[in-house]
């Protein structure tokens, strides 16, 4: 018997000691992992929902008269491929969907230089509200679709996907800066903002810098700038807004767990911010009955006053008692224990009012008695993604990094793998 | 005649119609209540996304936003008549290229109804001036001008049936009998030669 303690204790042992470094040791209750699963699975269910039948562009909200939005439609496409690969929808419907999609997206979708417009028509695909061709949007759509591609490999799908990929012009897009644009209008040509400062940059970096057609230097990596702040003893590389997003998007394609970035571990990263966020809400528990510990998130959303870019510190900080569940949500990969009992919260105490047939509602406010009636598209996707990472296997973080133009940026911008080096911290 | 016009003037009719309503409608649809509502609440969100996405340029007056959402708006007014002008166009296009083909084909058919008859009276008058009186008009089936043709041919078959008599006539041995009845047959007839 004792020998039998033993041999289990050291087997304990052995494998703890080989778990990434990272994840924090925390298994969710049968009922937590059950409730967990019915967010993801409801949250998917807004692009089989809010995506056009004939086109698949995806609405930017679920509001009456919302254009469709390309990052929405790129998450669509991972949203399809994950409910085939569940089981929630059929495969054939799932790469169906997909097809249709990146059909859309390859020969009709308004671009330029392969960027798409921020905001299409869902049956047109033409241009609407004088959006940019935007890099960032550009890259989540491509993002999905070539995370689509890893689940239907050698398919009409996957070709579909790298033309997509390959015809992007992500040279261009620099317009002989150190940088990426953010965007081109025909009218304006090249915006006068760029990608050289951390937030939600990293995946369309990587893209660029991977690209087998167009390829960006990695000085386009190595030189956006990484502040460092510091709130609460949490030292963060932090984003201009402090929006917990900015520490997600990112996240959900590419699992930073063991690179290493000049010191910096951004999964490590993204916990701290995170841990920062709610200490810094909390702080204002005392002013608003939305903030607790359990009821947390600050994040870009919708609000009383119309759609902000809600944060913490170290950043912009802006905060009115509005809360977006989806960023606890979607923090789960670097905060499991307090996500999902802010998940738990949310759930038992606001069902009614901001629970709907898509999962959580985008946000609330209690001192106003205001709550969300919409869903928005991205902050869907990037729920959906980061609750399969967690809940099956990190499958999209197995299959993203598996892309040779994820390994391209990794071999060509020195990104050690960490297991080689110390732990440091920002 | 009737054939080919009633279902021309019902085809522009409708096409006209339907042109007319159709613009309307995808006018009236984009400028109702409801689309204006949704269309300015899309205006100040895509103003707010651009505060969102570009802090640094924000500036938080609520009259600068509301100017702004302005200005997001009158662009999508733009966008939505440029949309429609162009649907128009295209719709107008197809239509009229219908209508042409249609209207091509109804002037041809009919201006073979009515030429290809004119070509048999001019036949038939070519052959009466060479003195051919057993000359008739044959009209086709669905041409015009049947009924003319027949009485035509009816009068040119008793004109023809006189001739052909005073002709026998003219063989008859005893003069002064044929020359009385040549007479009743041509009291029968009026001429410029009549008082």
């Amino acid at each position: 018997m004792l020998k039998r303690l033993t041999f289990f204790s050291l087997s304990l042992l052995l494998i703890l000691s080989f778990a990434p470094p990272y994840l924090p040791a925390f298994e969710p209750t049968p009922e937590d992992r059950e409730l967990l699963n019915k967010i993801e699975k409801d949250t998917c269910q807004y692009f089989t929902h809010y995506s056009d039948k004939i086109t698949g562009l995806t609405k930017d909200s679920s509001r009456a008269g919302s254009p469709t939005s390309v990052a929405a439609t790129g998450f669509a496409l991972a949203a399809y491929a994950i409910a085939g690969s569940r089981g929630w929808i059929s495969r054939d419907h799932a790469y169906s969907r997909i097809l249709t999609t990146l059909q859309m997206l390859r020969h009709k979708a308004a671009q330029q230089e392969g960027f798409f417009y921020h905001f299409l028509d869902s049956r047109t695909g033409k241009r609407v509200w004088g959006s940019e061709a935007s890099s960032i949007d550009t890259a989540l759509a491509v993002a999905g679709a070539l995370l689509a591609a890893q689940y239907y490999p050698g398919t009409e799908v996957d070709s579909l996907a790298r033309e997509i990929y390959e015809r992007v012009n992500w040279k261009w897009m620099m317009n002989g800066s150190d940088f990426l644009c953010m965007g081109w209008t025909p009218e304006s040509k090249f915006l006068p903002y760029y990608w050289d400062s951390y937030n939600e940059l990293m995946v369309l970096v990587a893209l660029a810098v991977g690209s087998p057609t167009f390829p960006v230097p990695p000085k386009a990596w190595e030189r956006w700038l990484r502040p460092v702040g510091d709130y609460n003893s949490h030292k963060v590389i932090y984003a201009s807004t402090g929006a917990l997003f900015t520490y997600q998007f990112s996240h959900a394609y590419i699992d930073f767990r063991e690179l290493d970035d000049q010191g910096i571990n951004f999964f490590e990263n993204s916990r701290e911010a995170t841990l920062a966020n709610r200490d810094y809400s909390m702080s204002f528990s005392g002013h608003y009955k939305s903030y607790s510990g359990s009821s947390w998130g600050l994040s870009s959303s919708v609000g009383p006053g119309g759609y902000k870019a809600y944060g913490g510190k170290p950043g912009g900080g802006i905060q009115d008692g509005t809360i977006a569940p989806y960023a606890a949500l979607s923090s789960i990969a670097f905060t499991p224990e307090l996500s999902t009992q802010a998940a738990r919260f949310f759930f038992d105490h606001y069902e009614k009012e901001l629970y709907g047939n898509f999962g959580f509602k985008d946000a609330f406010n209690l001192d106003k008695g205001w709550w969300a009636t919409e869903y928005l598209g991205i902050d869907q996707g990037i729920t959906l993604l980061m609750l399969e990472n967690y809940l099956n296997s990190e499958s999209v973080w197995k299959k993203f990094m598996a892309l040779p133009a994820i390994q391209k940026w990794i071999a060509l911008t020195g990104l050690n793998s960490r297991s080689a080096s110390a732990v440091r911290k920002p | 005649m009737l054939a080919v016009t009633v279902p021309l003037f019902l085809i522009n009719l409708v096409a006209i119609g339907g042109l007319y309503f159709g613009i309307w409608s995808k006018v009236l649809d984009a400028f109702s209540n409801e689309q204006t509502l949704n269309d300015l609440m899309t205006a100040s969100r895509m103003v707010e996304y651009d505060q969102a996405r570009h802090p640094a340029g924000t500036q938080d007056f609520s009259s600068l936003s509301f100017f702004r959402s302005t200005e997001k708006l009158g662009q999508r007014q733009r966008e939505v008549f440029k949309d429609i002008l162009n649907e128009t166009n295209r719709s107008l296009f197809w239509k009229f290229t219908l209508l042409l083909a249609l209207i091509a084909w109804g002037t041809i058919f009919i201006s073979h109804k009515i030429a290809g008859p004119f070509f048999r009276f001019s036949k038939a008058f070519n052959e009466l001036e060479k003195g051919d009186y057993r000359a008739r008009v044959f009209p086709r089936k669905l041409d015009e001008g049947i009924p003319v043709a027949e009485e035509f041919n009816e009068a040119l078959a008793k004109t023809d049936g006189l001739l052909s008599d005073l002709k026998a006539l003219t063989l008859e041995k005893d003069a002064s009998l044929a020359i009385a009845k040549i007479r009743e047959k041509l009291s029968q007839v009026k001429t410029s030669a009549d008082a």
